[in-house]
């Protein structure tokens, strides 16, 4: 449990930084004519619509990492006994590694992966979208965070591998799950049902949210490299689900 | 990170920041794309959720669960799937029952089926408590599908995006100015002498006169030239030319549906509505294909049902209707050709058959017409051959009587006496004599321009020197004037229409591309062949009729398959309707352009070579999106009956086979434009080059001739 907390602070923490990227959607969205109510009612589907799409990702890289370590497992003779086999350990060496890269471009120390997202061919992704936001039907703000959702981003990227390092589809999707939820006030908050965070206080909070990847990735990196025994993930944070 | 957008350079933290910004800034409204992004949002979600659930279903956490839970699980995921089947299978649906009430079965019918088999045969195992559900195949087949249309929609959307604005202009309408009010009028409704106000930016809507303003003007979609014209006070405006950066007012000078824009807007559309052979082919596969697949589907669940449960030969069976939908077939050569079709149009090119970039790109041989087509179609003086009388005295007396001619060499003698500055000789009693000249009286003495047979009518010798001089100037190709006053010839005027400055350089490129060139005219011999040799073509047929055009076209036809005709005269009509690739050039009769397949802009010539480019990259790529579609559908389908493609699996390579089509399609974009060999500026320095060059040719053939 104390799990799934640490990743929700992580990403109401990382959620300062969803205010600079999608907070302009949910300012795009902006306030229902029809009152408060509305409005609250139009920014939560938006944020479902996003939590849903970042779920579905948690289960599908969780899946796709269960699918690799059991077909490792199956193929070859595991070479450690214990909880975690070979396969395992190799994945969580990467997602942590990859988290850790993330957390570093959260300092503003490393920026290659800004540099991989920008392969991707979006500007029709970003035409498309663009109707939706002046959309009036109830369904678009719905339909809006599905696809907002799939945007790159270097978060979901870093909370997508912690995912698959579970190994499983269920942990999978309550790491994006909470993940997701974390990012519910910030994004709650800019979308016109509360106020706009200062630029300082992003700032603030971007790094503080660099700090909780670093320390997921540090605990993940752990979990593939040290010995079963001294593994601080399952000691420290009541191991995973899985 | 730093991008460029409208031409300015942001800042932005990540790449979704740039979409993010992108998105804000775009005032891109289409409620048509909201709606079907929205349906597939909210299909995303639904189809989301029960992929979760299903993914919780198959994990091990599940392993060993209590089966007191999994009915409630399978009810939430029938809760789900129900509203995204109805929502995302309706359009398939109610295609499926479009096609079925005119007795086609489509692709369509594979989705439909297919789905319904999944999602009827998982409803019924809920409330029959069974313990398999396939909720999540039926619903993730059609969000994979309509994800892939989505795809080829945006694609077709920049197929199609060369001709947007050309049509959209059409139907958006004018700006009458009605006194102090302007009105927003359709072109349809704009009649000649109505004032039209045209905005910077705007396509000017109607031919006519400009009365107040100044602008550049880009007549590129009607004349093939990207270059700015300065338009001012009295100039003529061309309607679809773009009015690049003043405001305009202008007096139509005709009817809006008149113009020649609307005829190409027309013809466009008319293009795109049609179908070429490919794409009919394509239709017809698809058309026996479906009831064959669908019969197979069958017959594979019947077979597997023999040694598996009901519901695992189901599965397979859906996987062979998913896989075997022909979309990709359906969308190759469409895809293709209406690229093809807005890359010409955007230079003034106009395609009024699909078909007809497919067979250009087999021709072997092009046939072209001399008059008008190879040449400008009007002579020019080239040369005064006078014995022991002036240029001048010969100009002046041939401009007196010629000013008052109707004949194209008449004209071309009147305006050569004009360039020279050369007032005509005061000529009474003129008259033409059909088939011979003109004759008339000139300070008291009767004058005559015309043949030979005029000459001789009339009784008046020719000196030797000037006989010979006739007759090698007949040899090669020379219309010749023989002009000649108080009872004899003096003098003979050498005429002849030259070719195109870009003929030559459009004819050997044609050669680079393996085409052979012919020349088929009504002409003499003689002056097609100076013509030919000028323009490099080898092979000449004089002096045929328009019917005779016709047989030498089927006998050309017989040696090299498919030949293209590329001409512009009236009597070209039948030889252009009856050539396989028909292209009417250069200031084509309205004839010749109801009759070609292909119209390229006035001077348009030069682009042939790249026409042909195109053509041959459109037919390459319908070629390669069909072999890849077949090819595609052969193997997968084959994996699919011997049970070895999941149905979902199925759904993402179908998919993405479309979208391999459409990407392939796309790479006609990256085609480059046409490059004139000779580049406008150069064009008209080559004019003026020319036209000195014959006022001196003619200056020293009088002169060489007076001294002798």
């Amino acid at each position: 449990m104390t799990y799934y907390l640490v990743i929700f602070a992580a990403g109401f923490a990382g959620s300062f930084h969803c205010i600079g990227m999608c907070g302009g959607f949910a300012c795009g969205l902006g306030r229902d004519q029809r009152g408060g109510g509305a409005t609250v009612a139009r920014h939560l589907l938006y944020n479902t619509g996003r939590l849903t799409t970042y779920c579905f990702l948690g289960g599908l890289a969780g899946a796709l990492g269960q699918v690799i370590c059991t077909t490792q497992g199956s193929m070859a003779t595991p070479l450690l006994n214990g909880s975690l086999d070979i396969a395992q350990r190799i994945l969580a060496i990467v997602a942590g590694l990859l988290m850790i890269g993330m957390a570093l471009q959260f300092f503003g120390l490393l920026q290659v992966f800004h540099r991989l997202a920008l392969g991707f061919g979006g500007s029709t992704f970003a035409m498309s979208l663009r109707s939706l936001l002046t959309a009036r039907s109830s369904a678009a703000p719905l339909a809006f965070g599905v696809f907002n959702g799939f945007l790159p981003c270097p978060l979901v990227y870093a909370f997508a591998a912690q995912a698959a390092s579970t190994a499983g589809a269920v942990p999978g999707f309550l790491v994006m799950a909470s993940f997701g939820l974390g990012t519910f006030p910030a994004m709650l908050m800019v979308g016109g049902v509360g106020r706009i965070l200062g630029p300082a206080w992003r700032r603030r909070g971007v790094r503080l949210a660099g700090g909780f990847i670093l320390l997921l990735g540090l605990i993940t990196l752990g979990r593939g490299l040290l010995p079963s025994d001294a593994h601080i993930g399952h000691a420290w944070l009541g191991g995973l689900p899985a | 990170m730093e991008r460029r957008l409208n031409g300015e350079a942001c800042a932005f933290c990540c790449y979704g920041c740039c979409i993010a910004f992108q998105v804000k800034i775009g005032r891109h409204e289409e409620w048509e794309a909201a709606w079907l992004l929205i349906q597939l949002g909210v299909g995303g979600f639904l189809s989301m959720n029960i992929m979760m659930f299903s993914l919780l279903l198959y994990s091990d956490a599940f392993i060993g669960v209590d089966a007191g839970v999994l009915p409630w699980v399978h009810l939430l995921l029938w809760i789900f799937a129900t509203p995204a089947v109805v929502m995302l299978g309706g359009p398939y649906l109610r295609e499926m029952w479009l096609n079925g009430i005119q007795g086609r079965v489509t692709s369509s019918a594979l989705i439909v089926l297919g789905v319904a088999a999944a999602y009827l045969y998982s409803a019924f195992a809920v409330f029959e408590g069974s313990t398999h559900v396939y909720f999540d195949t039926a619903v993730m087949v059609l969000m994979l599908f309509t994800v892939g249309r989505y795809l080829e929609a945006v694609g077709r959307a920049r197929a199609a995006r060369d001709l947007e604005p050309l049509l959209a202009a059409e139907s958006e309408g004018a700006t009458v100015v009605d006194g102090a009010a302007e009105i927003r009028r359709p072109v349809r409704e704009v009649s000649a002498g109505m004032l039209v106000r045209v905005r910077p930016g705007e396509r000017i809507p109607v031919d006519g006169v400009v009365v107040e303003g100044e602008s550049n003007t880009d007549e590129a979609v009607i004349t093939g030239e990207s270059r700015q014209v300065t338009k001012g006070a009295g100039s003529k405006v061309i309607a679809g030319s773009i009015n690049i950066d003043g405001p305009l007012l202008i007096q139509s000078s005709g009817d809006g549906t008149a113009t020649r824009w609307a005829r190409i807007c027309r013809s466009v559309r008319e293009a795109l509505g049609r179908r070429s052979p490919t794409q009919r082919l394509a239709d017809r596969v698809v058309g026996v294909s479906v009831p064959l697949v669908l019969a197979l589907g069958g017959l594979t669940i019947v077979y597997w049902a023999q040694s598996l449960p009901f519901d695992r030969a189901l599965l397979i069976g859906l996987s062979v209707l998913v896989v075997a939908c022909p979309c990709a077939v359906g969308l190759a050569a469409p895809m293709a050709t209406s690229l093809g079709i807005g890359r010409l149009a955007r230079h003034g090119c106009l395609v009024r058959d699909p078909g007809v970039l497919e067979t250009l790109a087999r021709v072997r041989l092009l046939a072209f017409d001399k008059t008008g087509t190879l040449t400008a179609g009007k002579a020019r003086l080239v040369g005064v051959d006078c014995e022991e009388v002036c240029i001048d005295e010969v100009l002046a007396r041939a401009a007196g009587l010629e000013r008052l001619s109707e004949h194209g060499l008449g004209w071309a003698i009147a305006a050569a006496a004009a360039q020279r500055g050369i007032t005509p000789l005061v000529t009474r009693d003129v008259r033409t004599v059909p088939g011979r000249g003109i004759r008339g009286s000139a300070e008291g003495r009767p004058v005559a321009a015309g043949n030979g047979r005029l000459m001789n009518d009339l009784g008046w010798p020719l000196p030797p020197s000037l006989t010979e001089r006739a007759r090698s100037l007949e040899a090669s190709g020379h219309s010749v004037v023989y002009v000649g006053w108080g009872e004899q010839v003096h003098a003979l005027l050498s005429l002849d229409d030259s070719p195109l400055p870009e003929a030559q350089a459009a004819i050997a490129d044609l050669r680079e591309r393996g085409l052979d060139s012919t020349l088929l005219t009504g002409d003499l011999a003689q002056a097609a062949e100076r013509i030919a040799a000028l323009v490099g073509i080898k092979d000449v047929q004089a002096g045929l009729s328009p019917e005779a055009k016709r047989l030498a076209l089927d006998r050309l036809r017989h040696d090299y398959g498919s030949v293209a005709m590329v001409g512009d005269g009236l009597n070209d009509g039948p030889v252009l309707a009856a050539a396989d690739v028909g292209i009417a050039v250069g200031s084509a009769t309205d004839l010749a352009r109801e009759t070609a397949a292909l119209v390229l802009p006035a001077d348009g010539l030069w682009m042939l070579p790249w026409i042909v480019d195109v053509a041959r990259a459109v037919r390459r790529t319908i070629l390669t999106n069909l072999m890849w579609a077949f090819g595609y559908n052969l193997v997968a389908l084959t994996f699919a009956a011997f049970g070895l493609l999941q149905p979902i699996l199925a759904a993402a390579v179908m998919a993405g086979s479309s979208i391999l089509v459409v990407v392939n399609s796309l790479r006609l974009e990256r085609l480059p434009d046409p490059v004139p060999a000779l580049i406008p500026e150069q064009r008209s320095g080559a004019e003026v080059e020319r036209a000195r060059h014959t006022v001196g040719a003619s200056v020293m053939a009088g002169s060489a001739v007076e001294r002798s």
